[in-house]
């Protein structure tokens, strides 16, 4: 021990981007598209951008083509405010839904591989909640690159960053940002193979840093999906905005959690329980297993709850079955052949002739960094904090409201990282200030508390015991009394973390520090989603509330959180926008607040 | 409880600061479908936090996990443990890390130094062609797509490199000059010349030796080495 910390060296940019994903990315590509001179840096915490958490996006990316007969863009936006239950601002959504068919384009042009229909051109595919004429039919509305149109896009933002001459730090983490006089002038990196500390200095900084699905047990996200992003912004004293909105896929694949595609459902698959009972049949006598996706998650839920689940021995986890076994060979052999290929590789179960275990898996998060329709952050008053702005999964605009519909996640990503790079460019001709002083202490300082601590506490354990408590206390069912059982937990985890020794010293890809500050940022995000779902006595999207569910018009409104001290949090309100139906224009009275029924 | 395996790993390690290898063995015992990163995190739980190991994805969309296993370059998320016993019949298993890049700590190698020859590569459409005038976009049939579409399914997890033959000083390596194959036969490059130059320069395809080890190991299931024998026939 003995080695002291210190900032390695400072650079400077023009624009600083955080998390190198589809939106960090596009922003990018935009940025080198406009202003070739510029010089941008793209970090991300993955050993490469490829290896991003879009690349595993596989549906599709939803958008409105303008030579499209029977689509409307109004249809989409009605879909959109009508799917995160009136809870999405109208102002971010008319933007984005009006901008999506231009980014298909962009991307045709730059090189990605859109499967295409017999006259070749663009194919389209249905998704759930995407319908026309304000829920009359179905939409086909979604281009896809087969199953991995994450991919896809990932491949041509990458490219196309990489061809304009981004400067790529991999491996490397924000661990803080830099502000003087209120604006926002780079950020403090840990670039982990090295394990050094740098400072950037840039004249505008974009976090971009996506999910933090790691908070709870079982989810469809990455390892690195730590919630970083969102603790820097609390540690800056800003606020993040409906963490409580937490969207729960019902089909996650048991122990990992990896997604099942609602396809199964759609071709056919039935869910049961211990008894093999098709036990959807009592909770949605119409739609059954096609039931929207957070009643499907709540009614495996219950059943799991009730003891009539199963036991994973191998991964400890309780779950039911979907049984594809009467489908015909064709659905498992072409129609389904990814996905059950993934019960072959994850479960070793042949679904042709076994049932597969599959339970609620956390997804999305909805809620993240506030941001104005140009992604512009904003502070807990709703000023924009300048030189600052945010895009993607780790931002809340908000598109998405308290529920996100499938194939809407990648469109955001496009079209606000284009926006959000235009916004950077009117930004740079503002007046400039310089680097703060003492840049980089309180992260030196946090790291060397890490170092230093001593003490039997188990790192590994801790972190396993909190994804287990969000996962049953403030995940799909919420309840006062098991939210405020999970805080304390939560409190109780948090004292116990001062007691993990590190017993790696050297700095370079030391996993165990690394793993240490991202239980802090799991915890601190636990927390504020936590917090919020406590504050919010209603149901609404995906947050529900055993004791409150119904949604209440007292609570139209975004959350708020800041958190300066871990556990204690203070709440503000942003108002949810209503600009379409303030418009008064064609089709307005469709975009009220109405009730959420399919 | 379902049956456990009795599992020995031996991993080898190394030491930044004392730039030191040494392999080290770990007992486990372990259910039947963990993946082998699930034992990776079960060995920093339980018996050792200082073991360094790379992932992301965790099922096969990015490749940031490729180890060798008894030899065989394959990705950690997707091989379960009944699986490992089945296909090598034994219950013994040796982990060492990919050598087409320098070790960082333990299985952790510097990727950014593997993808060096992707870059070099051009993973993008160098002339990207001009839309038709008064076409909104472009037309590809699905049949000429499927010529070129399974090669673009590849993760980069380097594999392939490291299985490869021909080794990794002189070749560019396959999943490399594949990403300059695809955009060969993608009717929207018009930067094909500069392709070209680098698929049939020194470190281009005729160092490969048609062995198909690529296309063996690749767990994207891609013919690598059909891309490779399209490109030295130069039928793009
Ligand atoms: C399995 C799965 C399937 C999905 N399918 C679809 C779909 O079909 N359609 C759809 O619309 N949406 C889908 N989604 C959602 C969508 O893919 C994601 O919301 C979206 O890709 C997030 O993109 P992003 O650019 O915000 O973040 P990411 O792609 O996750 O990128 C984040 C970047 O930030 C970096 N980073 C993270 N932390 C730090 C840090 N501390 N410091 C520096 N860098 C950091 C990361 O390394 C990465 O480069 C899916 C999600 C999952 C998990
Ligand atoms: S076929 Fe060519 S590229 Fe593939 S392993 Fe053999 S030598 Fe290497
Ligand atoms: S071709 Fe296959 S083995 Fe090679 S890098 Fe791509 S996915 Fe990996």
């Amino acid at each position: 021990m003995g080695k002291k910390l210190r900032i390695h060296s400072t650079l400077a940019c023009d624009v600083l981007i955080i998390g190198a994903g589809g939106a960090g990315l596009r922003c990018a590509a935009l940025l080198h598209e406009r202003r070739p001179d510029l010089s941008i840096i793209a970090v991300t915490k993955v050993a490469h951008p490829q290896k991003s958490h879009t690349s595993t996006a596989q549906g599709g990316m939803a958008a409105v083509d303008p030579k499209d007969k029977v689509d409307k863009p109004i249809y989409h936006m009605f879909d959109t405010w009508k799917g995160g239950d009136c809870s999405s601002d109208q102002n971010v959504i008319k933007k984005i839904i009006e901008g999506g068919w231009e980014e298909v384009q962009w991307l045709e042009q730059k090189g990605i591989h859109f499967s295409r229909d017999e006259e070749g051109n663009i194919a389209k595919r249905q998704f759930g909640g995407h319908t026309l004429e304000f829920g009359k039919g179905d939409a086909l509305r979604a281009v896809f690159v087969a199953d991995r149109t994450g991919k896809g896009m990932m491949d041509t933002v990458w490219g196309e960053a990489l061809k304009g001459g981004s400067l790529f730090l991999n491996s490397t983490v924000i661990t803080e940002l830099l502000f003087n006089q209120g604006c926002c002038v780079g950020a403090v990196l840990f670039k982990i193979k090295q394990g050094e500390f740098i400072t950037v200095l840039a004249k505008a900084t974009v976090l971009a840093t996506g999910g933090s699905g790691q908070v709870f047990r079982i989810t469809t996200n990455c390892r690195n999906n730590t919630g970083d992003g969102l603790a820097v912004i609390l540690r800056a004293g800003l606020p993040v905005m409906d963490p409580e909105a937490v969207q729960f896929h019902p089909t996650g694949i048991v122990g990992p959690g990896i997604l099942a595609s609602e396809a199964l459902r759609s071709e056919g698959g039935i869910l049961r329980n211990r008894e093999l009972e098709p036990f959807m049949e009592r909770y949605a006598p119409k739609m059954k297993d096609l039931a929207p996706r957070d009643i499907v998650a709540r009614a495996i839920e219950t059943e799991i709850r009730e003891g009539r689940g199963i036991m994973n021995p191998d991964h400890q986890i309780e779950h039911v079955w979907i049984d594809l076994r009467h489908l015909p060979d064709y659905v498992h052999e072409v129609k389904l052949k990814e996905v059950a290929s993934f019960f072959k590789t994850y479960v070793n179960l042949d679904s042709r002739t076994q049932l597969c275990p599959v339970r609620p898996s956390n997804h999305y998060h909805m809620g993240g960094i506030p941001t104005n329709e140009h992604g512009e952050v904003q502070d807990a008053a709703n000023r924009v904090v300048p030189g600052l702005f945010a895009v993607g999964e780790c931002a809340c605009a908000s598109l998405h409201g308290f529920n996100r519909l499938g194939t809407n996640s990648l469109l955001e990503l496009l079209v606000m990282g284009r926006y959000v790079g235009e916004r950077v460019l009117s930004y740079l001709r503002e007046k400039q200030v310089s680097g703060p002083k003492g840049a980089g202490e309180a992260s030196l300082a946090l790291f060397a508390n890490y170092l230093e601590a001593q003490g039997r506490e188990n790192l590994g354990m801790i972190r396993q015991e909190m994804r287990e408590v969000m996962t049953r206390r403030v995940g799909v069912f919420r309840i006062e009394k098991g939210i405020e059982e999970a805080i304390a937990s939560l409190i109780a985890f948090k004292q116990r973390t001062a007691r993990i020794a590190i017993s790696t010293k050297d700095m370079r890809m030391n996993q165990e520090l690394l793993e240490r500050w991202e239980l802090d940022n799991l915890l601190d995000n636990a927390m504020t989603i936590a917090q919020a779902a406590l504050m919010r006595k209603e149901s609404r999207g995906a947050h529900f509330r055993e004791d409150y569910p119904e949604r209440s018009d007292e609570f139209q409104f975004h959350t708020l959180v800041s958190m300066t001290e871990f556990g204690k949090v203070s709440f503000g309100k942003r108002p949810i926008d209503m600009s379409i139906y303030e418009s008064k224009g064609e089709h307005h009275e469709q975009f009220r607040v109405m009730p959420r029924r399919y | 409880m379902s049956k456990t395996y009795s599992l020995t790993l031996t991993i080898k390690r190394y030491d930044p600061e004392r730039s030191v290898s040494w392999f080290q063995t770990y007992r486990l015992e372990a259910g039947p479908i963990l993946r082998f990163v699930d034992l990776f995190r079960k060995i920093n739980v339980e018996l050792d936090a200082t073991l360094a190991w790379a992932s992301s994805c965790e099922h096969a969309q990015c490749g940031s996990c490729s180890v060798n296993i008894n030899g065989r370059p394959m990705l950690a998320c997707e091989l379960l443990v009944e699986n490992a016993v089945a296909l090598f019949g034994v219950t013994e298993f040796k982990i060492t890390p990919v050598s087409v890049a320098p070790v960082v700590r333990d299985l952790v190698v510097d990727w950014e130094k593997a993808y060096e020859r992707v870059h070099r590569s051009k993973p993008y459409l160098i002339k990207p062609k001009k839309l038709p005038p008064g076409m909104t976009g472009f037309r590809i049939s699905p049949a000429e797509l499927s010529r070129y579409e399974e090669a673009t399914r590849c993760i980069n997890c380097f594999c392939c490199a490291e299985a490869c033959i021909s080794g990794n000083r002189n070749f560019i390596g396959p999943n490399a000059a594949m990403a300059s194959i695809v955009r060969m036969m993608d009717p929207r490059e018009e930067g094909k010349d500069e392709r070209l130059n680098l698929l049939y320069s020194e470190e281009g395809i005729y160092r490969c030796h048609t062995s198909k080890a690529c296309s063996h190991v690749c767990p994207k299931k891609i013919d690598v080495a059909h891309f490779l024998a399209l490109a030295k026939e130069g039928a793009f």
